[in-house]
């Protein structure tokens, strides 16, 4: 059966190229999120933190990641810190270009889920403090049992569409040789020069990823709402 | 013997001088009602007991501990002093009894069970064994204010503050506070009470403090106070707030 028959079996044509990629567009989306969401909070907290030195490196971290392009990130974190000496993403193998496209993704992202998670803190009642505070908990202990799990129950939508960007910014990664979603695009499209085929696959396997995260981000949204 | 123990306190914020060489006694036991004009420093006043406002000047000694010494580690302190605000401060994200079990487990260290059982033990003081379970958003303002004066209590404070604690309530739901309060206040709790509640004020309390701009005008045994309060102002006062 000819492809112009049947769109999308050139997925079927190509299945390991197209899962493997699909495979690595997922890791980067998984372990860029998660590290987004750590180094979000940490540089969150930094903002918030009554340490004037603090405050300063989460300005400047948020200042940086934000305002410089997230490809420009990409390839100073492969090739920049390659040349200034760190091994660990120097040697130009496989492994080493994933590593700096994933903490690009971290991040990068990182700074935008530390605006929303401050946002968050700061949004928490002064009362809702004074109490945990008056009780004997300490600075740190009301940041981690009051403000926090209260912050991240109400900034779901809004780190639920940052990690919607991230899914679809991994395809930045194929600029430095991940074997993502695009790249097999690429990969396939100048083996076959089905150009829309491939385009077209990759486009229909993102939305399988995007919809459904922001299907999840509904529901959990749902189930994380604090009654008012 | 004196627990709280204000000695010439001073506090401004920025050019208003919100307290104005405060001298005030409370002796362990004794529940001692504070009122005044709104804007008179009454809340500024108890606020200061649990370091929640800092002073620029003076003493302040509670339960032996010079409070606003820099070297005083505030945590134990406030262990030791509960505190119930006008707008409760519950913890919308906890049921009422992780509320009150919150300060116990991860302050003190009390297990879970037992954090709990001393939970729904409290609860069933203040009346609302029933609400263990409930968000905060679901109960009534009264019993999320009695929520919150049962999640002070968890602690095993020494001493009590109430900063006006019936003003954000409807009037049907203040009585079932003021009914707590004089309960504790029969136990022996020391208490020191911002309200605007006469009533309470008449049959639960040992002395009445009347301020105004900042200052402590008329310190009275409770029966004295209302059979004739000394100062001008505080009768002015106190002929309106009965009035209505």
């Amino acid at each position: 059966m000819s492809g112009a028959l049947m769109p999308g079996s050139i997925l079927f044509e190509f299945p390991e190229l197209f899962l493997k990629a699909l495979g690595y567009t997922i890791q980067l989306s998984l372990i860029g999120s998660g590290g987004a969401l750590l180094i979000g909070t940490v540089i969150a907290l930094f903002r918030v933190s009554p340490i004037p030195p603090l405050r300063w490196i989460g300005v400047a971290f948020v200042e940086f990641f934000r305002n410089t392009p997230l490809l420009v990130q990409i390839f100073f974190l492969w090739l920049g810190l390659g040349a200034l000496g760190f091994r660990y993403f120097t040697t130009d193998t496989f492994e080493t270009i994933f590593r700096a496209a994933t903490l690009g993704m971290a991040l990068y992202h990182g700074a935008y889920v530390a605006e929303v998670i401050r946002g968050g803190l700061i949004g928490i009642e002064r009362g809702q403090i004074e109490a945990a505070r008056s009780l004997g908990l300490s600075f740190i202990q009301t940041l981690r049992y009051v403000q926090l799990p209260q912050t991240f129950r109400a900034t779901v939508p809004p780190l639920g569409n940052i990690g919607i960007a991230l899914i679809k910014n991994t395809s930045l990664a194929s600029t430095i040789g991940v074997a993502d979603l695009l790249q097999a695009a690429e990969v396939v499209e100048s083996r076959t020069f089905r150009t829309e085929e491939a385009f077209g696959v990759v486009v229909l396997l993102y939305l399988v990823l995007t919809i459904p995260a922001g299907l999840g981000v509904n529901w959990l949204e749902k189930r994380m709402l604090i009654a008012r | 013997m004196a627990i709280i123990e204000f000695d010439d306190v001073h506090k401004w914020f920025g050019p208003l001088h919100v307290l104005d060489g405060i001298k005030l006694t409370v002796d362990e036991g004794e529940v001692v009602v504070i009122i005044g004009p709104s804007g008179s420093g009454k809340s500024t006043l108890i606020r200061t007991v649990d370091r929640l406002e800092p002073i620029q000047q003076g003493r302040l000694t509670v339960d032996g501990v010079a409070v606003h010494d820099p070297k005083v580690d505030v945590n134990a302190l406030r262990r030791r002093v509960g505190m119930v605000f006008q707008s409760f401060n519950l913890f919308p994200h906890l049921t009422a009894a992780e509320n009150i079990m919150l300060a116990p487990t991860k302050v003190k260290g009390l297990s879970r069970t037992d954090a709990r059982a001393r939970a729904d033990e409290l609860l069933t003081k203040v009346g609302i064994p029933e609400k263990a379970d409930q968000l905060p958003a679901r109960l009534s303002g009264g019993q999320q204010q009695r929520v919150a004066i049962a999640r002070a209590l968890a602690m095993d404070p020494k001493i009590m503050l109430f900063d006006e604690p019936t003003s954000a309530l409807d009037a049907e739901m203040i009585r079932e506070v003021l009914d707590v309060m004089r309960q504790l206040a029969r136990e022996g709790m020391t208490m020191l009470v911002v309200t605007h509640e006469i009533g309470f004020a008449r049959e639960a309390s040992n002395r009445v403090v009347f301020m105004d701009g900042g200052r402590i005008i008329e310190d009275t045994p409770t029966a004295e106070f209302f059979a004739g309060a000394r100062e001008e102002r505080a009768r002015q006062f106190l002929s309106k707030v009965i009035r209505h």
